[in-house]
């Protein structure tokens, strides 16, 4: 049961790292492949505040949001001028960086060693201990980003990030200001991927750069298109369906030297079979020309 | 002594190395005009494969080496035709066509760690021998053969693209898929060329740098993304900027590390990257990048 109440809330945080990605990738048509770079910020932030000084992981998780958001302007406002796959390569460089720098720079955070005894949320002065308490609070965090990013893609600003994703030329010739967009959108989906890492941060107290690879971003890339790009029902069909389905796998009783070359191998089937045969996801509705 | 001289050495031949990755991949993207991250699974493919015919078969090293060559090109043309020519056909964006190499890439890292291990192997043909002295500098003679294998592809590719009736097929694909078709011209048989020979090139690479360092299932990330770094520096799609945007990266690297630890490579690569992506797109030798699709 505390087993299943885990993977629930490791669902939970994907949801929102998905959900975020999906404003940037499937509403706003930008390939952004370094999204778990802002997750790391937002996690470094927030223990690193809680562990050198004291300060409450409540006060912390915005305060490593809005860094997260910081860094979003920051990759954002260099790759205004790049395109198609030379944004692509740009953001993942940018994740790149992001993490030679956790993992590298270790007077600040501790490098490959990582920061143990990251302190838990506290409700009047009580550490959320149990597990199911941590999944409503990551439930609801959920909820959140869900309600505010399905408000966002419905609000007149959504329907311009949309309009950039069909046609760029078109929404210029209107009278919008693009590269404004993007840059909100990118900080906008920063905020809430810091948001994740977070709250990843502290639920496992303990962080290291390997929760932050290049990878970690493709699994989110992943889950966003498996479920449907620009759907907000589909980032959570995403999250749900990428992260169980291989925990499921643990059942089956195989080494792990076996298990996880075998589950990233079904990730990358998957990937190919997706964009072969179903290019908007499992719920999404729009296909992309 | 200078240090200096064996700095910009290594610089050379690790950039050398960088080049042999860019030139293939540059050949592939100037017919398809995408980011192939699959060609970093065939580099890594082509290890394993001489790994395998020489250690595991015990064929005489030569032999296998053109083996693994030979099978990377299987590999690489399987790609295209599984893969991105079904793409092709339904005229998908290029997010789709990034995302499926993606997970091309993905699946074979994956299936070589899975058949192979995930422990470090290592392919040697003989015993370590002293290198060669170049001014002050110490060349071994592995990275002997991987500048000569650089300099004599680069060689090689710019004959076939500036000499050849195929080469003038390619530039015409990579100028406008549809007008060369109209011209008699089947741009299926030229990105099928260009994949097989590509891929020849990656997985030649895989063999050589892993001669000189270790093969481990993970190698072919970082190595296709030095090879698009340099041929972004170079100038996408172009032959001659591919070699010299490998030797930059890898000397400016050498240099970077000399003066701060060797962790920070990575980073030092990318930094160059985006620098270069916000002051000179196109690259030292490129036009202006065609950014307008998506």
């Amino acid at each position: 049961m505390e087993y299943f109440l885990h993977v629930l809330t490791i669902t939970g945080i994907y949801v929102i790292l998905t959900l975020s990605l999906n404003l940037l990738v499937g509403y706003t048509g930008l390939p952004a492949l370094g999204h778990i770079a802002f997750a790391c910020v937002g996690a470094y932030t927030s223990s690193l505040l809680a562990l050198n000084y004291g300060i409450s992981p409540w006060i912390g998780l915005p305060l490593g949001a809005v860094l997260a958001a910081f860094f979003g302007l920051l990759i954002a406002l260099p790759s205004m001028r790049l395109k198609g796959d030379y944004l692509a390569l740009a953001t993942f460089g940018f994740g790149v960086i992001v993490y030679s720098i956790s993992k590298n720079w270790v007077a600040l955070t501790r490098g490959p060693m990582g920061l143990p005894g990251i302190p838990k949320f506290a409700v009047f002065g009580f550490e959320l201990q149990p597990t199911w308490s941590y999944l409503l609070l990551v439930a609801l965090f959920a909820a959140m980003t869900a309600f505010v990013i399905g408000r966002i893609v419905h609000s007149p600003f959504g329907r311009v990030l949309v309009s950039i994703r069909e046609d760029e030329i078109a929404s210029l010739s209107i009278g919008k200001n693009v590269n404004r967009y993007k840059l909100i959108a990118f900080m906008i989906g920063a905020f809430f991927a810091g948001i994740a890492g977070s709250l990843y941060a502290h639920y496992i107290t303990f962080i290291d750069p390997s929760s932050f690879t290049a990878m970690e971003s493709i699994a989110v890339l992943l889950m966003v298109v498996f479920g449907g790009m620009g759907s907000i029902l589909g980032s959570f069909v995403g999250a749900l369906t990428l992260v169980i389905f291989p925990e499921l796998l643990r059942f089956l009783g195989m080494p792990s030297s076996v298990a996880a070359p075998l589950r990233q191998m079904i990730y990358g089937l998957l990937l190919v079979v997706l964009m072969l045969k179903r290019p908007q996801g499992l719920v999404g509705k729009y296909r992309f020309r | 002594m200078l240090i200096i001289y064996q700095i910009i050495g290594n610089g050379f031949a690790v950039g050398c190395a960088y080049a042999l990755i860019a030139l293939g991949f540059t050949l592939i993207y100037k017919t398809v005009r995408f980011f192939n991250f699959a060609h970093g699974a065939v580099y890594t493919a082509g290890a394993y494969f001489a790994y395998s015919l020489s250690n595991s078969f015990g064929i005489n090293p030569i032999i296998s080496f053109l083996g693994a060559a030979f099978l990377s090109v299987i590999l690489g043309m399987a790609i295209d035709r599984l893969v991105y020519l079904p793409l092709r056909k339904n005229n998908a964006p290029l997010l789709v066509f990034l995302i499926a190499s993606f997970g091309v890439f993905i699946f074979i890292q994956n299936l070589l760690q899975l058949m192979c291990g995930a422990q470090i192997l290592t392919l040697r043909t003989g015993p370590v021998r002293e290198g060669y002295h170049i001014l002050s500098a110490i060349i071994t003679p592995i990275q002997f053969m991987i500048i000569a294998a650089a300099f004599t592809t680069f060689a090689l590719l710019w004959c076939l693209t500036t000499r050849t009736k195929t080469g003038k097929a390619i530039i015409a694909v990579a100028d406008d898929l549809y007008g060369a078709s109209i011209c008699g011209i089947n741009p299926e048989r030229v990105i099928l060329f260009a994949f097989g020979i590509g891929s020849a090139l990656a997985g030649m690479a895989g063999v050589l740098i892993s001669l000189e360092t270790n093969i481990e299932p993970t190698m072919g990330m970082n190595a296709i993304l030095k090879g698009i770094v340099a041929s972004i520096i170079g100038g996408v799609g172009s032959i001659p900027g591919a070699l010299i945007g490998g030797l930059l990266l890898g000397i400016v690297e050498n240099l970077g590390i000399w003066k701060i630890q060797a962790g920070w490579k990575d980073t030092i690569a990318f930094v160059v990257l985006i620098l270069f992506l916000l002051l000179r797109p196109q690259g030292i030798l490129g036009s202006r990048p065609r950014g307008d699709r998506l």
